[in-house]
Order: C-alpha cells, then sequence, then structure tokens
C-alpha cells in the first residue's frame, strides 16, 4: 500500500510537472514564429513547398493553442520559425530565382511562360469595397475564453472603420457570441466583451461611438452547430449588423 | 512488457490519484455502505381509481429512489398480495425477498380520497408508521409524499421537503424558447411563456410567487418577471446591454443581478420596489453569475479577474471581503448557493476538457465532484432542503432535466421534452 503511494505521489509529481510546463500559452515563441513567418513570404513562390509546409505548421500551432496544449504549441512554433527563417534565407539567397518564379522577372530569354497575379489589379470586389453601401460586413473572430480582437481581424475592423466614415448617417449593431462551451451567463458576459472590444477599436479607428449599439447572445445563436474546434472558432464571434 | 503498456499503466495511476474520491464514490455505491432494500408493495384498491393507486405508489418509490439511500426493490418478485391487511402482514415472505422495509397502502374513493400507508419494519416485524390522509384526489400524490418524508426522517434522521417543489427551466426546440415549470420529479409540465427570441436564465423570487428571466425579446437581453398568480410579465431591468442572472435576496424584494451598462459585466443589487440600483463589484474583467446566500449577507459569484473564470464570495456588509473560492481548474463558473448555507455547486471543466458538477463544502472548503464521463453538465440548483441537485445533462443525446443527491451515487433524468432542457432552477419550499 505505501509503495503505491509513493507511486502515486511520484506520479503527481510527474504530472505536476507537465501541468507546469503546459501553464502558459508560449507568447514569445508565438510572436517569434509569426514574424518569421511573415518575413518568409517573398519564398512564398520559389520555395512554395517549404512555405505551405511552414503554413501548415503555424496553423496546427495556433489549434493547439487553442487546445491549450501548449508545450505542443511551443514546438510547433519554434518549428515554423526554424522553416520561415530557412524560406528567407532561400529567398536571400537565391533573389534571381524568386523572382522568376513569383512571375516578377521578364521571362524573355530563358523560354518560360511569363505568368502574372492579375486579380490584384481588377477593380476592388464590390462586396469588399468600403465606398459600396451594400459592402459585405466580415465576421471577427476570437480564441476561446478571450475577448481581445486577434491580429490577422483587424483589418477587418479598419475596413468596417472605412464604411463607417464613408457612410456618416449609418448605424451599426455588433452582436458578440460565444461557443457553446462554459455556462450560459458567463458567455453572455464574454459575448458582450468582445462586442466590446470590437467597439472600441472602431471608436479608436475615429467613428462616434453613438453610432455603435452592442447586444451578446452568449452561446444562444451559433453558425455551426457542431461539438468540434472547428464549429467552436465559427461560433466565437462578432457580427456587424445594420441598425438603419 | 511494451513501453506503450507502462505509459497506460503510469496514465492510468496518474487518473487514480487525482480521482480518488470518485472512486470513494463508487466504493460507496458498490456496497462499503449497504443500501436499504424497501418493498413498496402496490396499493389495494378498495372501490378507486387504480391508476391514481399505481401513480401513488410510483411516487412513494421516485422519492425514496432519488435520495440513494434506498434500494427499490422489484414489484415482480413480491410474494404477498396487496389485498392482505396490515395487521395479517406475514413478514417472513418479504424477509424473503430480501426487503428491509416494507410499505403498504389502501386507497379508497374517486373524488374524495382516502389514503392509508403504513412502514413496516420487517425484520422486527412490526409497523413503524401508520398514516390516514383524506383529500381531494389531486392532493392524493402530496399525502403520498408526505408520508414518504415521514419514512426518509425515521431511517435517516434527515428533513427532506424536496418532494413538494418544483423547477423551472427553458426547454429550447429548433428556434422556439419555452419557460417550462414542472413538478420536482418532472411532471405536470407547464409553459408559462414562449418566444422565438431567447428565454434565459430563469430564477425564482424569494416567496417562490414569481419566475426571474432574461429575454432579447426587444433586442437587449433585458430581465423580466413572470407572475405565477396573474400570468403577467412584467420588465425588471432593460439598461443597455446585459440585464442577467437574477438572484433573490430573502427579503423577496432586493435581487443581485448583472449588468453590463457601465462597460463591463458587473454585479449589483436592485431594489425592485424602489429601482434602487448598487454596484457590487468593480473589475476591468468579467464579473457574473452572482448567487446570493441564504442569509442575504453575502454573495458567490464568477470572475475572470485572476485571468479565467473562478468562484468568489463577497461580503455585503463589506464589499472589499471578497476571498477566491476554487483553485484548481481553469474554468469554473455558474455558482449556486445551498438554501442551508452550508455549500456551493458550481459547474467546471476538467482535464479532459468535459464540464462537470462540482459542490464546494464552505465549513472545510472540501471540494466534491458530482458527475464524471458523463456528457456536459451544467446549471446546478439545489432542493429547497439542499439535500439534491438538479442539472441539465446530454449524456444520453439530447440534454435533459437530471436529479442527483448531494453525494452523486444516485443521478436520473427526471424530464426530457421535445427540446433541449437548459438552466434549470429550483423553487423555494411549498409553491402552489
Amino acid at each position: 500500500m505505501k509503495q503505491f503511494f509513493n507511486f502515486c505521489a511520484i506520479a503527481v509529481f510527474v504530472f505536476t510537472v507537465l501541468c507546469s510546463c503546459a501553464g502558459n500559452p508560449p507568447k514569445d515563441e508565438r510572436e517569434l514564429a509569426e514574424k518569421a513567418f511573415a518575413d518568409a513570404e517573398g519564398g512564398k513562390d520559389c520555395d512554395r513547398e517549404n512555405y505551405l509546409a511552414a503554413e501548415e505548421l503555424l496553423r496546427q500551432a495556433r489549434e493547439e493553442v487553442n487546445n491549450k496544449n501548449y508545450d505542443k504549441a511551443k514546438e510547433l512554433f519554434n518549428a515554423v520559425k526554424e522553416k520561415s527563417d530557412a524560406i528567407a534565407k532561400y529567398y536571400r539567397e537565391h533573389p534571381d530565382e524568386c523572382m522568376k518564379k513569383d512571375g516578377k522577372g521578364n521571362g524573355e530569354d530563358d523560354g518560360t511562360i511569363k505568368e502574372e497575379n492579375i486579380t490584384s489589379t481588377e477593380a476592388a470586389d464590390p462586396s469588399a469595397d468600403p465606398k459600396n453601401p451594400e459592402m459585405d460586413f466580415q465576421v471577427v473572430h476570437f480564441e476561446y475564453n478571450q475577448y481581445a480582437v486577434l491580429e490577422e481581424d483587424l483589418p477587418k475592423i479598419d475596413l468596417m472603420a472605412q464604411w463607417m466614415m464613408n457612410f456618416p448617417e449609418r448605424v451599426v449593431r455588433i452582436e458578440g457570441h460565444a461557443d457553446e462551451r462554459g455556462s450560459n451567463d458567463y458567455n453572455l458576459s464574454l459575448g458582450e466583451k468582445r462586442a466590446l472590444e470590437v467597439k472600441n477599436k472602431l471608436i479608436q479607428a475615429g467613428i462616434d461611438g453613438e453610432r455603435i449599439k452592442i447586444v451578446s447572445y452568449g452561446e444562444e445563436l451559433p453558425v455551426d452547430p457542431a461539438s468540434n474546434e472547428e464549429a467552436w472558432f465559427k461560433n466565437r464571434r462578432a457580427e456587424f449588423k445594420r441598425e438603419n | 512488457m511494451s513501453v506503450h503498456f507502462r505509459l497506460i499503466t503510469l496514465t492510468a495511476v496518474i487518473f487514480a490519484c487525482f480521482n480518488l474520491f470518485a472512486q470513494l464514490q463508487v466504493e460507496v455505491k458498490d456496497g462499503a455502505v449497504a443500501e436499504y432494500n424497501m418493498a413498496v408493495s402496490p396499493m389495494h384498491v378498495l372501490d378507486g381509481d387504480a391508476a391514481r393507486a399505481s401513480e401513488i405508489s410510483a411516487a412513494i418509490e421516485k422519492v425514496l429512489d432519488i435520495t440513494g439511500y434506498f434500494k427499490i426493490l422489484d414489484k415482480r418478485s413480491f410474494l404477498e398480495k396487496p389485498e392482505v391487511a396490515f395487521k395479517d402482514v406475514n413478514f417472513k415472505s418479504w424477509l424473503n425477498v430480501g426487503a428491509n422495509g416494507l410499505i403498504k397502502g389502501t386507497i379508497k374513493g374517486k373524488d374524495d380520497v382516502e389514503l392509508e400507508l403504513a412502514f413496516f419494519d420487517v425484520a422486527k416485524g412490526k409497523a413503524l408508521i401508520q398514516k390516514k390522509y383524506s383529500s381531494k384526489a389531486a392532493l392524493a400524490k402530496k399525502s403520498a409524499y408526505r408520508f414518504a418524508a415521514e419514512v426518509i426522517k425515521l431511517l435517516t434522521g434527515e428533513e427532506m421537503n424536496f418532494m413538494f417543489s418544483k423547477i423551472v427551466f427553458v426547454e429550447k426546440t429548433g428556434e422556439k424558447y419555452s419557460l417550462v415549470v414542472t413538478n420536482f420529479d418532472g411532471s405536470g409540465r407547464k409553459e408559462l411563456y414562449s418566444t422565438s427570441k431567447t428565454i434565459l436564465l430563469p430564477e425564482w423570487s424569494a416567496d417562490g410567487q414569481k419566475i426571474f428571466f432574461t429575454s432579447h425579446e426587444k433586442n437587449n437581453p433585458n430581465l423580466y418577471s413572470y407572475d405565477l398568480k396573474t400570468s403577467q410579465i412584467k420588465t425588471v431591468s432593460a439598461y443597455d446591454g446585459l440585464n442577467v442572472s437574477a438572484s433573490a435576496y430573502p427579503d423577496n424584494k432586493t435581487i443581485a443581478l448583472c449588468l453590463s451598462k457601465d462597460g463591463n459585466s458587473e454585479i449589483y443589487s436592485l431594489d425592485t420596489m424602489t429601482n434602487e440600483l448598487k454596484r457590487l463589484t468593480v473589475n476591468s474583467e468579467i464579473d457574473a453569475a452572482p448567487s446570493v446566500s441564504p442569509k442575504g449577507d453575502e454573495i458567490v459569484f464568477v470572475s475572470g479577474r485572476s485571468g479565467n473564470p473562478q468562484i468568489y464570495r463577497m461580503s455585503l456588509s463589506d464589499l472589499n471581503k471578497v476571498e477566491r473560492l476554487t483553485e484548481q481548474g481553469n474554468y469554473n463558473q455558474d455558482p449556486e448557493y445551498s438554501p442551508d448555507g452550508t455549500k456551493v455547486a458550481f459547474s467546471g471543466r476538467d482535464e479532459k476538457y468535459q464540464f462537470d458538477l462540482f459542490i464546494i463544502d464552505l465549513a472545510s472548503r472540501q471540494i466534491s465532484r458530482l458527475t464524471q464521463n458523463q456528457g456536459k453538465n451544467e446549471s446546478p440548483t439545489f432542493s429547497p432542503d439542499s439535500k439534491i441537485i438538479g442539472f441539465s445533462s446530454n449524456r444520453s443525446g439530447k440534454s435533459k432535466l437530471f436529479l442527483s443527491n448531494v453525494s452523486g451515487t444516485k443521478q436520473i433524468a427526471v424530464y426530457s421534452g421535445e427540446g433541449e432542457v437548459q438552466m434549470p432552477s429550483w423553487s423555494p419550499a411549498e409553491t402552489n
């Protein structure tokens, strides 16, 4: 029996150690990885295979953060950083090749086909044009139990701010939502916090707070009723709605 | 032995160490504490209503069963006929079916019902309680409950009154929300109100005459009250933002609630007669879900002030006296004060990211676990005697209303309707 307790004590210790490692989101690692990945963009076409691999690793790492598997996330972020650095290095060392591959080379002498990405030169998509009164409003997403706006979603709010600048008579409503996990009352508060956070970002961008109403629905109105990470991510959101 | 197997063993041991309490529960359930075998004989019907007779014996069985103290014996094994008079009981035949106790009864009359009930100690071979109840038919079940409460008191020493109370909850069917009241056992469903907008977080007034709830009926989560006598719905609080999670003070006019009008979820007290509002919490993180103590001298609530939701208690006479009650886990919510003031139930996310129910004993600070590995369990609510806990669980697919005794050894589904049962709240004692 005593042995069993000793074993228990050791086991608890091991578990505690494991827990303490998994205690906090790997913020620094994440920051470094995200930055390295952004810097590697120049190598997107010339070192495409590695770039896609880094992209996938980053996606997995973010998911592990959501799942609170911080050890795993840290490992993955480090891998993203390593891979991204390698891509950036390749890009720096082979600028000519990269220029050709991403269609920026002249391509006249080497017999390759010149290919240009023309979508960016087309007229702006009207559904994402802030000058269009009928512009589609984009949905802002959040991490589990968080209400801070994700960096990748800031452009959505900027776009919204531009639209509101262009149509000063319009009033919008921000609806805050939570995923199904957690209690209904806490999720109402969380939805409220999310909507408020987005509202504050709009105010910071120069929009009059009087033109922004907020309402929380907690976990009541999921867009995807499934119980999995993908659905939960979709459901943790703030949506813009037209009030007038 | 493979590494893989050793890993599994280690994991199992860690799991075992972390779940000593849960195992203890199972041991109790598996016979470390002997259960009391109760035989509830079918009623002897004298020119009465046979359906009512079986309803009454089923009611007695259900009440005894949910306490977790009794094993209700299968009627099919009984050797003695219900017609045998109280004085002629053959105790040997009841010993033979393994009964420690026996309940027998006769029922007479259709509109005016005469109910005679007796509880026998089989080993001693004598009746310990013998009662006669006369009432209108509609009250016969209540008579049976009184009898069951007496049997429980005699055998366990505990006063229980949960059988006389009701439970309100939200039933969500597709996009429709219904505010539903049932008896404690899920019977007698009554739909008070329904809407395609939301109905959220229903809670009883202290006198049991009103039900507070939140709805987005006017596109803002406002707090309303439903009067059970007049069926009138009144607006209680309609500030911009959240008006949610009402919890009644014992004075029957003040409520604690969560508002976000000042830019963040905070807890306030509201005098519903004078509309006087007092802010109770000041914190930049979420403060929510207050539950007022039975004396009205403190609240328990959930706050994100430490980075993730945890349960706190705060004195209402000294708002600086705030104490954190939960240390383990990083997602503890939905606190509910027990009416006897000794416990707080809450829902928490465990190491497997499942939502389960826990109970804090306030005197010892011991936290015990009520549910495990059985789907999502939420919104714990105490019966007025603090003996039984109601909650919603999706352990068998759709979310149903469940009851459990405080030790968690007995858990039964009592209501399953068309929709999903959410946010149950148990009434104060004796509502009519």
